[in-house]
């Protein structure tokens, strides 16, 4: 649970990923055809996948990714930023976390 | 004598209702009354309809024994009551061929003109001397296989023609007509026949006292008697083997037995008949139903012919939700051409939004057992399917399309649907690049280390689990662009106005049934069919085709709120040509 804090709070936009996943990849495709710079985590690549599963486990139920965290806080799964996206909250999340390059 | 015999028939008639057959008391007494002076009909009528009944009398009256039936014979016969009062005071059958055997014997014994049990004609035809009755009995008892016919065959016609010898053809063939009636599964039909021959029969021999004199008509109705007898004859081939060592009285009473059940079983088989009627009514309304909703499994399914039921499911949930839709649409319509308040207004708006909301349920269910329609389309008219994005609208495009049919819109609100519209874009084209992705991985799952170095067994499953997985994918995208789709449609209803809401969802549902009446009229167009098959109208053989309500017109400026008549595809033609 720690280290999925720790890691959100890194960057203004942090994405738990697996690198061989598609939808995660539509994210990540979205926030870069924004003009965000999110940090991604791997899942499939970092040692400490476990602990970060079952935190996000513990958070949302299952083991679902993509998992967004905005300014350190989290937003969801790709339901929820899609859902965001389209009501502009997930432009003024991003703008209050200092996400984008204005 | 005959108030004893009308007593004889209410008490029959009393135990047939005991029995549980009720509708056979006022039968018999209809018969009762109305055969007098004419043929009695009720042995026919009873084995028609209440054969258990009857045989269940016939059994208490064979056990009751015979004694005062000679003396109430004579009686009896002066008047046409179906049942002489010897009927009355006859016992009830055992199942002991032995005490059968006797009883029958002595029954028959002191009984001869027994055949009463069965009259079938005139009681005043009776005055035959009794010895003359007697050997005309005897003969026919003595026939062998058709013992029952012979008795009651002589019961029909030993009272009539016992003078003149008729043949025992004859008489067998009386009362296997009967018989014939009994056994067959409509009986009323032919046992009402049989009893209208006879009647003839007996008409014709009117002066038939002596028995001499036979018609044309009667002669024919021999010949036919005789071939139903040589028939019946065939058919009791079987039993034959009955005939030696038993007597012929108690093949008799077998003969009844067997026709008891006959008659039970041909109740059993008329009611089977009835419900197998309305079972099958009932599944050609449903057929009907199903094919009108466009349910078409064979041909709806193209190249491949099998449809998933959860498929098949969804398109006649479509096609109901399509049915909700123009009703909504109607309703909106009715309310901005109404003016009515804003209240009232919001109502019909939200119902409508909830239906698209239902329509967003269907699919995802549809999605988790069969994604791969949802993604081909072939719920959608062609034309509608010309604009399919992961299974459904692209919001963007949508909005483009709808965005000039809100004029006016305030700055903010500008503002916000434009908004609306490049968030929708930017998620679109995240979500088709995730898409394009997991294309590019199955490819390559697909393809595994080599495609030409043919198949490598070891690998090759374990290629086609990964390339499962990775298919499973496809559900999670239909679902995220559905879920695009609502979330698009709900943050229209936010950002507009009741009316301009109204107007936006009526818009969206004109614009989508002009694709419909494209479609239609696309699969309608002249090719090798002749135009008058156009003119007439759009053929509805496809599914989709039976959802065309409006406005043929694509072309033109023209407000998709308003509504166009259905017009000939060459009349429709000519419009579609720029205007020079």
């Amino acid at each position: 649970m720690e280290e999925v804090e720790q890691l959100a709070a890194e960057s203004a936009v942090v994405i738990f990923s697996v690198s061989t996943c598609c939808m995660c990849h539509a994210v990540k495709r979205l926030f870069w055809g924004m003009g965000v710079s999110a940090a991604v985590v791997e899942l499939d690549e970092d040692p400490r996948w476990e602990e970060i599963d079952r935190a996000l486990a513990r958070l949302l139920g299952g083991t679902p990714v993509p998992v967004m965290f905005i300014g350190g806080k989290l937003v969801g799964t790709m339901d929820r930023v899609m859902a965001a996206h389209i009501d502009g909250t997930l432009v003024s999340l991003l703008k209050e976390a200092g996400a984008f390059w204005l | 004598m005959v108030q004893e015999g009308e007593e004889e028939t209410r008490m029959a008639n009393r135990r047939v209702g005991e029995t549980g057959l009720s509708d056979s008391g006022p039968s018999t007494r209809s018969v009762a009354d109305g055969i007098h002076g004419t043929t009695p009909q009720a042995a026919t009528n009873f084995f028609d309809q209440e054969g258990a009944a009857y045989f269940g009398e016939l059994e208490k009256a064979l056990m009751q024994g015979v004694d005062g039936i000679r003396e109430t014979e004579e009686d009896t016969k002066g008047g046409p009551s179906l049942f002489p009062s010897s009927f009355g005071s006859l016992p009830t059958l055992t199942t002991s061929t032995t005490d059968t055997s006797w009883l029958i014997a002595s029954f028959f014994a002191t009984r001869p003109a027994t055949l009463e049990i069965f009259p079938s004609w005139p009681m005043r035809s009776q005055q035959t001397p009794r010895g003359k009755t007697r050997s005309a009995t005897s003969t026919d008892l003595g026939s062998a296989q058709d013992t029952t016919t012979s008795h009651l065959g002589s019961d029909s016609t030993a009272s009539r023609k016992a003078s003149s010898d008729q043949s025992a053809d004859q008489e067998q063939a009386m009362m296997t007509m009967m018989i014939a009636g009994d056994g067959s599964i409509t009986g009323s039909t032919p046992t009402s026949q049989l009893a209208s021959e006879e009647k003839r029969k007996m008409t014709g021999s009117a002066a038939g006292k002596d028995g001499k004199r036979l018609d044309a008509k009667t002669l024919r109705r021999l010949a036919q008697n005789r071939e139903a007898a040589r028939k019946s004859r065939l058919r009791k081939k079987v039993h034959s083997n009955l005939k030696s060592p038993i007597s012929d009285n108690v093949i008799f009473v077998y003969r009844i037995d067997l026709m008891h059940q006959a008659a039970l079983n041909k109740q059993a088989y008329v009611q089977q008949l009835e419900s197998s009627r309305i079972r099958l009514q009932q599944l050609e309304h449903d057929l009907q139903r199903a094919r009108s909703q466009g349910l078409f499994l064979g041909v709806a399914g193209s190249a491949n012919g099998a449809i998933t039921s959860g498929a098949a499911m969804f398109d006649v949930e479509y096609a109901r939700w399509l049915d909700e839709n123009s009703k909504h649409m109607s309703d909106l319509r009715g309310a901005l051409q109404a003016h009515l308040p804003d209240g009232n207004l919001g109502v019909i708006v939200d119902q409508c939004i909830a239906n698209y909301d239902e329509l967003f349920r269907l699919k995802e269910i549809v999605a988790k057992s069969d994604v791969f329609h949802l993604l081909n389309g072939t719920w959608m008219t062609p034309a509608e399917r010309c604009f399919l994005w992961m299974g459904g609208f692209r919001p963007s495009e949508l909005l483009e399309i709808l965005m000039p049919q809100l004029d006016p819109l305030t700055e903010q609100q500008l503002l916000v649907i434009g908004n609306l519209r490049l968030s929708s874009r930017q998620a679109e084209e995240a979500l088709s690049q995730g898409l394009e992705l997991l294309h590019r991985s199955l490819a390559d799952t697909v393809t595994g280390e080599s495609l030409s170095d043919g198949v490598d067994v070891g690998n090759y499953m374990g290629h086609m689990a990964v390339a499962l997985g990775k298919l499973a994918n496809l559900e999670g995208f239909v679902r995220q662009a559905d879920n695009l789709r609502q979330q698009t449609l709900h943050q229209m209803r936010r950002n507009l106005t009741i009316k301009q809401a109204a107007r936006c969802f009526l818009a969206m549902g004109e614009y989508y049934t002009r694709l419909r009446a494209l479609s239609s009229l696309w699969a309608s167009r002249p090719r090798q069919r002749s135009k008058q098959h156009l003119i007439q109208g759009v053929p509805s053989s496809l599914p989709w085709e039976k959802k065309v309500s409006s406005a043929a017109t694509m072309a033109g400026p023209e407000q998709l709120g308003s509504k166009s008549p259905i017009i000939p595809w060459d009349i429709h033609m000519r419009k579609m040509q720029p205007k020079v």
